[in-house]
């Protein structure tokens, strides 16, 4: 880590140390703080160059951000609005970024409807994914029906992809949300009817890989900061005389979620090619699944409790998984592209 | 080993079948004041065709069915899709304590309006400082003119949100740990009990914490001898952990879903889950019937509580990783299946009591 990246890192810390409340938080309309996100912009944690309003952080630096983030399990739109800005880059569009990166580097919320499981562009000029039914005309008439689309309910700006190109869609879009187990990460489903979408270039499947790795890197803050919370716990909890973390068939399983974590995180460092990015995607879920059931099994009946944490880490852990693409989709993907 | 059932039995099958196929219907969560007393209804409906706790004595409300037409009955129950049983605690757990240390005075009030739904019962067992470490609880009952005074607070107490009553352990005497505990029931609703209801992880009340203050108990409800509480309870903890609070019924069905939905979503990546799950399933189910004559009990339930607990977890897993979202008729018993592993002794403890008691391990 640079000194930059450090600065950085602890920067977000402190901000969320201080000001995030994912209580509060997943009990407000929109679901997230929005003076917090606004802090957030600040600090400059969105992958944005400086020529286009933008701090100059990198995907990595974003990267960093997201860890703080899942370890807070904090409401934000940054995956969001990241993943958005950086299809926007790659699809070259001088006039569309000038126009709209400035915006999102302000904080205005955007949203990317995108093909999570494509392995490559194709041709089609439809809407090829499963999650995206009764796909039509590619051109600038945009039919069909996204689920889980992150902030897709409150983006100011909404881009689509088909897999083939990027479009701006500002019309003719139902947009709900839909809430799922995890109350801390916003998702809609969109429905396109017709709608205009302006086409603003290619589609680079990069941004799936970036995508991956941007979750990835959450995924592990969570799952450190999960098991931080159990390996406290067990320090504190006393039965039979002594701290139940002095068990070593506790402290064996705590030792083992740490390796996990730790090669999680080399996982999701190493995260920059399509391989490394499913990679990640497949090992970072199954390490936060993993480390959350764990959580909830060592601590006990208060694991089991609204009132705990735990519960809220399991579900982000689950929801993780699943977004982008499952672990089974990707070990699909990763199965072809290696035989390939 | 022979499956293949008699006359009697086939019989009693086949009128079970028949019957929940007639009044099964989907309840409301008994975790809500509604859904617990559309469940005590349904309690009452099932004890009215004497099918409440059919193993039980007529007497007490039961037909005095063997442990092989029980099992049935939890396979036919479970495979109908029948509502989860709100009154378990009672007849799984503190009935069959009633029975092996109980009077007869105490069987004949307590049993019949336990079997009827009438009276829904609660574990009051773990405390804050008192979960896995059981015997160091420190709730106490203290000597009164015919009776106890109960004082302290007990936790994760199932259903105690709206029961009427409930059971535990009290410590009568300071000395030992074990010894000096006492088994005794009380009434839920008495001067002196408040019942603090608390959040699961699905948001509604499916426990309770307790807190007793200074709450009489007659002579007549305690079980088993003064500071003989803790050889009575573990009678209980047996049925907790072994096959009656979960029979296979429950798991075969459940894999049946599973199977179901395979069929419905094939993943090929998830073949061999949905096929262990199945097995797994299957194997309780056998080694349920194989141990029919000699049922597990005391270390031995240890063993089953640890595996059907996982196989639950594992089950559920699948199924949402079928569904790559969780559906609402998993939804439920996915997250119930977490508190598993926890509740009945957490299954660190029955490795423990596996490796100390059957394994003669050292301490």
């Amino acid at each position: 880590m640079t000194p930059e990246q450090l600065a950085l890192r602890d920067a977000v810390r402190s901000l969320l140390g201080k000001h995030s409340d994912v209580r509060a938080a997943i009990e407000t309309p929109d679901g997230y703080d929005e003076d917090l996100w606004a802090r957030l912009c600040d600090i400059g944690v969105l992958p944005i160059p400086e020529r286009y309003g933008g701090s100059g952080a990198g995907i990595a630096e974003t990267a960093l951000a997201l860890e703080e983030l899942g370890r807070t399990l904090t409401p934000s739109p940054l995956l969001s609005s990241a993943i958005a800005a950086q299809a926007l880059l790659a699809s070259g569009n001088e006039e569309a970024c000038t126009r709209l990166l400035p915006r999102i580097a302000n904080g205005a919320v955007a949203a990317l409807v995108w093909p999570w499981d494509t392995a490559e562009v194709t041709a089609t000029p439809v809407l090829d994914h499963p999650e995206i039914t009764t796909a039509a005309a590619a051109s600038e008439s945009l039919d069909g029906t996204a689920r889980h689309v992150l902030y897709g309910d409150l983006a100011e700006i909404l881009l689509v992809s088909d897999g083939v190109s990027l479009f701006e869609v500002d019309d003719d879009v139902t947009r709900e949300h839909t809430p799922t187990m995890d109350q801390t990460r916003r998702l809609a489903t969109i429905q396109l009817s017709g709608a205009s979408g302006t086409r603003l270039g290619p589609w680079s499947s990069g941004v799936r890989d970036i995508a991956l790795a941007a979750l990835a890197a959450e995924q592990v803050g969570a799952a450190a900061r999960a098991l931080e919370l159990t390996v406290e716990y067990t320090k504190t909890r006393v039965q039979f005389g002594r701290p139940i973390g002095s068990f070593q068939a506790l402290k064996h399983r705590m030792a083992d979620l740490h390796v996990l974590v730790e090669t999680a995180q080399s996982a999701a460092l190493a995260a920059t090619d399509e391989v490394s990015a499913a990679v990640a995607k497949v090992y970072c879920s199954e390490a936060f699944c993993k480390v959350a059931a764990e959580m909830i099994q060592l601590h006990g009946g208060i694991a089991i409790t609204w009132e705990h944490d735990a519960h809220l880490y399991f579900k982000r852990a689950h929801g993780s998984a699943q977004l982008f693409g499952s672990p089974a989709d990707h070990l699909d993907r990763l199965a072809k592209l290696v035989r390939a | 080993m022979d499956l293949d059932l008699d006359a009697a039995t086939l019989e009693f099958q086949a009128e079970v079948r028949s019957w929940l196929a007639g009044h099964v219907r989907p309840l409301s969560s008994m975790d809500t004041a509604a859904g617990f007393e559309e469940h005590r209804s349904w309690e009452r409906l099932l004890a009215s065709e004497r099918l409440s706790v059919v193993s039980w004595p007529e007497a007490f409300g039961g037909r005095n069915a063997s442990l092989l037409q029980w099992l049935i009955f939890e396979e036919e129950y479970h495979a109908s899709g029948a509502p989860g049983r709100v009154s378990q605690n009672g007849i799984f757990l503190l009935a069959p304590t009633l029975f092996a240390h109980g009077t007869d005075e105490q069987r004949a009030r307590i049993l019949p309006p336990m079997a009827g739904g009438d009276e829904v019962w609660a574990q009051a067992w773990s405390e804050p400082e008192a979960g896995s470490d059981l015997a160091s609880l420190r709730s106490t009952a203290v000597r009164c003119e015919g009776g106890w005074l109960l004082r302290g607070q007990k936790t994760w107490s199932s259903r105690a949100a709206f029961a009427d009553r409930a059971f535990g352990l009290f410590r009568t005497s300071a000395e030992g740990r074990h010894r000096g505990l006492t088994y005794l029931m009380f009434d839920l609703r008495a001067d002196g009990v408040t019942v603090r209801p608390i959040n699961q992880l699905d948001g509604e009340p499916g426990f309770a914490e307790i807190f007793l203050d200074d709450v009489f108990v007659p002579d007549r409800d305690v079980i088993g001898a003064v500071g003989d509480g803790w050889r009575v309870a573990m009678s209980t903890a047996g049925n907790e952990r072994g096959l009656s609070l979960r029979s296979p019924g429950r798991f075969v069905a459940a894999a049946g879903r599973l199977v179901e939905l395979y069929r419905k979503n094939p993943d090929p990546a998830l073949r061999d889950r949905v096929v262990d799950a199945w097995i797994g399933a299957q194997a309780y189910r056998l080694h349920t019937f194989g141990s029919l004559a000699n049922p597990p009990a005391g270390p031995a339930a240890s063993v089953t509580k640890v595996f059907w607990s996982e196989l639950d977890l594992a089950l559920h897993e699948t199924a949402l990783d079928l569904l790559g979202e969780v559906a609402p008729g998993w939804r439920d018993g996915w997250l119930f299946s977490l508190a598993g592993p926890i509740y009945a002794g957490t299954n660190e403890i029955q490795r423990n009591v596996i490796a100390e008691r059957i394994l003669g391990l050292p301490r």
